[in-house]
């Protein structure tokens, strides 16, 4: 992707906050008419990234570029890069119409009367708000000052709209609805979006490509897919909390852990050596079976439902817990024996090796 | 001991204490209805009557009483402490402000600050009129001199009271204004002031009622006769025989307090609506 | 264009101090240096120039009258400060600590405003005929039959000076101790409780030294208050009690700037000390 079809980029940006670094040295671009997910735990410097390209910070070193321009030096009003707050910021002393209709009333470009009408009443129709325009704020429910922030900030017509943890204040029904809208409506309107979360689940299902970012570093970038079953690295495959992890030893393409050593055909390079497989790859069998691949012995704990999966949880000899998934749609679900010894198995090439031996 | 028995014996003790606050104002109260012209200020009340509030309004024939010289002054008083609450309010409002972000020396210039309405009156008055009569060579008046030094005792006021309701602001709401292309000062004028707007009330009433009631910094900084403020018009009373009107204009006064008061109290309570909801707004987040 | 307005945010907070700073420098700062500097001053009866000179330096600490307001003034602070204290303290307790709804401490607390509605001198005026031999103190207490003659010594007297002071000073160390007093975690005094430990413990190893900041708050109002005084020591006792401010107060009367500027320093001093004194104990800034 060339600077001029990227819708933004930036580019080697540092920012430090007394001494602890939020940034470093990040490089990161998104195109038009992108979703893009930015994922991270606390601490990872994802609102930082996002605040530094929207103009609320100024980054140490580095410089951030939008549409071709370089942005780096110019103040967040004249940038015209929307931003949807997590607490959703809204005006309080406004309603919602003037909430919405509050750039377009005070910026730098006046607007007539009568545009300003017009489209307010359409970005309220397409959210969904009709009827509610002359309430206050604090008369309307979470969900609706979600919509208000979005429509506040779409109404302007930004080329790019950054949302920080836009879902965060939302109780989890409502959650996934809205997951639903926030996409239909962005591809409406043909806006790139930058949505920063710390759910995986989230990143997973919202954007088109996912960034992953530890500690102020990009770790890995990809589409849902790829992130999910290639992670780029063990803190990687933590995050995504869908990975069993091994520690051992990796010597000569063969790993050693807690089940015994392993073959591994392909190594992803590591500063640990860690052996991963997903929850759902696991099989849980009889003590008594002759395990032709990798198999661990383990203890049975207890099981949770968790909707469209059962998550069942075993303790291994060494006291580390594992977790075994069984997607509802392939079955209906084994029970098992509370504090009774069953073997796990999986296949060998599902798993995914890292190592300091590897490419 | 337990404080089943302390809470009520402080509770006996905190009426002694609040009569002990009121005890002259019941004093004046009393004897502000002293029998006149010819009764004293002090005990006993030797006929209840009215005369004195009505000397003050000029609705009694002359006597040997001479009429509070009040009029003028409080004239005086009522625009310096309005002009004081202005500027100082605006600085108030200024500096805390600067304060949002740190800056180097910010320790210092907040003392230099709060150092203002530490030092007494009779020390910045007098300086103020040393400069005045042997350096800069000019006449002190009410609206020159001692207005510079009534704001220099308030401005610190309002500027702690800002602070503190600038530190408990939540400024995502200008950073949405601001990514919505509206310009940082039309983002003052259009969402921070009106979401500050109770402190900025309550630093108004501040630098209002110290001002209408300074007197040492006036006392030194007011010229001749012609620049008499309230207080000091109270204060040439001292020194003559003073009488029941005084008490008179006492409760006056505390009256027209009391009024200011329940204004601000009004206007309070209208703006503070404003400011629960940003408060709710916090609360889901 | 980028780097102008780079230059333009960073500079945000200058100008919007600036102000502020300028005209505490030029209102505050300079007066009193210029108090310190005319103090060296020549003071001929009716003249004064700026030909510098320790003369009305020596003539203050020469003389009985100026040197004797000096001590009148840190004794009657001192004794002002201490009864304040402990008048307004068990207030402070009560409305800070054991009223538990917030609008009855706050009505409490405007009940104790309400009497600054007064103009100051007014109710510095009310004492007198509150003290005299024919005031009301006397006038109830003899009706009591506490007493059979009236007290002269309320009146006219450094004892009226310092009723007087005190009366009107304690609201300012009942507010900043009644604040910090209601900022205290009542969990912790439960936990204490809990723990086995008497009223008394609890007060002395908890509750006061979390008040602390707010005894330091009014014990700062408070001395300010009383070392600037003239008014109070004028109206209450009769010319007798002489503090550093009514030294001031006539000496500009008389035209003697020289000196009422050395008075002017001294004053300074002695409240920079006290100032001083205080801020050790507690740090203010972080309490902001």
């Amino acid at each position: 992707m060339t600077t001029q079809t990227a819708i933004f980029r930036i580019d080697g940006v540092t920012k430090s906050y007394g001494g602890v670094k939020a940034l470093d040295s990040v490089t990161l671009e998104a195109g038009v008419n992108e979703y893009l997910s930015l994922l991270g735990p606390s601490g990872s410097g994802k609102t930082t990234l996002l605040r530094v390209i929207a103009g609320f910070e100024v980054p140490d070193s580095g410089r951030v570029f939008f549409q071709g321009r370089d942005i780096t030096n110019l103040p967040a009003h004249e940038r015209g890069i929307g931003f949807v707050f997590q607490n959703f910021a809204l005006f309080p002393h406004l309603t919602v119409r003037q909430n919405i209709a509050f750039g377009m009333a005070n910026g730098a470009v006046p607007v007539s009367a009568q545009e300003t009408a017009q489209r307010t009443q359409a970005i309220i129709d397409m959210v969904g708000l009709t009827g509610m325009e002359d309430r206050g704020v604090d008369q309307i429910s979470g969900g609706q000052r979600q919509r208000v922030a979005l429509a506040r900030t779409l109404v302007m017509q930004p080329k790019l709209v950054l949302l920080d943890e836009p879902l965060g204040a939302l109780d989890a029904n409502l959650r996934g609805r809205m997951r639903n809208e926030l996409r239909a409506i962005r591809e409406r309107m043909g806006v790139t979006f930058l949505h920063v979360t710390g759910s995986e689940t989230e990143a997973l299902a919202m954007g088109d490509s996912v960034v992953v970012l530890d500690r102020g570093r990009i770790i890995q970038r990809g589409a849902p897919d790829d992130v999910y079953s290639t992670p780029a690295s063990p803190d990687v495959a933590h995050f995504l909390n869908r990975f069993n992890l091994f520690d051992g030893t990796l010597v000569d393409g063969k790993f050693t852990g807690a089940f015994g050593t392993v073959a591994a055909a392909k190594v992803t390079r590591a500063p640990r050596d860690v052996y991963a497989i997903r929850y759902d790859r696991l099989r849980v069998m009889p003590l008594s079976t002759a395990a032709k691949g990798p198999a661990l012995k383990a203890t049975y704990i207890a099981n949770e439902y968790l909707g469209s999966s059962v998550m069942n949880f075993f303790e291994a000899a060494d006291g580390k817990v594992v977790e075994v998934e069984h997607h509802l749609s392939l079955g209906a679900p084994e029970t098992y024996e509370p504090r009774q010894d069953y073997l796990l198995t999986w296949a060998a090439d599902q798993a995914i090796v890292f190592g300091r031996e590897g490419k | 001991m337990e404080s089943r028995v302390l809470k009520p014996m402080l509770a006996v003790y905190v009426v002694a204490f609040i009569l002990f606050l009121y005890g002259p104002f019941f004093v004046l109260g009393i004897l502000s209805f002293q029998e006149g012209p010819d009764g004293g200020p002090q005990f006993p009340i030797t006929e209840w009557s009215t005369y004195w509030y009505r000397q003050i309004f000029g609705l009694t024939p002359p006597s040997r009483i001479a009429p509070l010289p009040v009029g003028e002054a409080l004239i005086r008083s009522l625009i310096l402490a309005f002009m004081t609450m202005v500027t100082s309010t605006v600085l108030g409002v200024m500096s805390a402000q600067a304060f949002r972000r740190k800056f180097r020396g910010s320790g210092f210039v907040f003392y230099l600050i709060v150092l203002g309405m530490m030092v007494p009156g009779v020390l910045t008055g007098l300086g103020t009129s040393l400069l005045a009569n042997n350096v800069f060579d000019i006449t002190r008046h009410w609206y020159t001199t001692a207005f510079a030094t009534h704001v220099a005792y308030t401005f610190p006021f309002a500027f702690l009271v800002m602070l503190a309701i600038l530190n408990r602001f939540d400024g995502s709401v200008e950073e949405a204004a601001w990514s919505l292309g509206v310009s940082p000062w039309k983002t003052f004028r259009k969402v921070t002031f009106p979401l500050i707007f109770p402190g900025v009330l309550s630093a108004m009433l501040f630098a209002f009622t110290l001002s209408f009631d300074e007197f040492p910094r006036s006392l030194f900084a007011a010229g001749g006769s012609e620049d008499q403020t309230l207080p000091l018009a109270i204060y040439g009373t001292f020194s003559v025989e003073i009488h029941p009107n005084i008490f008179a204009f006492g409760v006056l006064t505390t009256l027209f307090s009391f009024a200011l008061l329940s204004v601000y109290g009004i206007l309070m309570g209208l703006s503070v609506r404003r400011a629960r909801k940003l408060a709710m707004q916090e609360e889901i987040a | 264009m980028s780097d102008a307005t780079v230059t333009a945010k960073r500079q945000g907070p200058s100008w919007l101090i600036l102000p502020g700073i300028v005209w505490m420098a030029l209102f505050m700062v300079v007066p009193i240096a210029m108090i310190c500097y005319v103090s060296f001053w020549t003071q001929t009866t009716f003249n004064i120039s700026s030909t510098p000179t320790l003369a009305s330096w020596k003539q203050f600490f020469a003389s009985d009258t100026y040197t004797g307001a000096l001590w009148t003034t840190v004794r009657i602070w001192l004794i002002v400060l201490a009864t304040t204290f402990i008048i307004g303290y068990p207030t402070a307790l009560f409305v800070g600590l054991f009223v538990k709804s917030k609008t009855l401490s706050t009505v409490l607390l405007v009940i104790c405003v309400i009497p600054f509605w007064t103009s100051f001198l007014i109710r510095v005026l009310a004492w007198r005929p509150m003290l005299g031999k024919e005031g009301a103190i006397n006038i109830i207490l003899q009706k009591l039959h506490i007493i059979s003659q009236p007290i002269e010594v309320l009146l006219f007297t450094e004892l009226s000076v310092i009723i007087g002071m005190s009366q009107i000073y304690c609201v300012f160390m009942v507010g900043p101790i009644a604040f910090m007093l209601g900022r205290i975690d009542r969990n912790i005094i439960e936990a204490a409780r809990d723990l086995g430990a008497g009223f008394g413990r609890i007060f002395w190893k908890i509750i006061f030294p979390l008040s602390l900041p707010g005894v330091v708050v009014g014990a700062i109002f408070v001395s300010v208050m009383v070392l600037g005084e003239f008014a109070t020591s004028g109206a209450l006792s009769g010319r007798k009690v002489n503090l550093l401010g009514n030294i001031i107060v006539t000496q500009v009367g008389s035209l003697k700037w020289a000196m009422a500027s050395v008075t002017g320093v001294i004053l300074t001093v002695v409240m920079g000390m006290v100032i001083a004194a205080f801020l050790r104990i507690v740090d203010l800034k972080r309490e902001l």
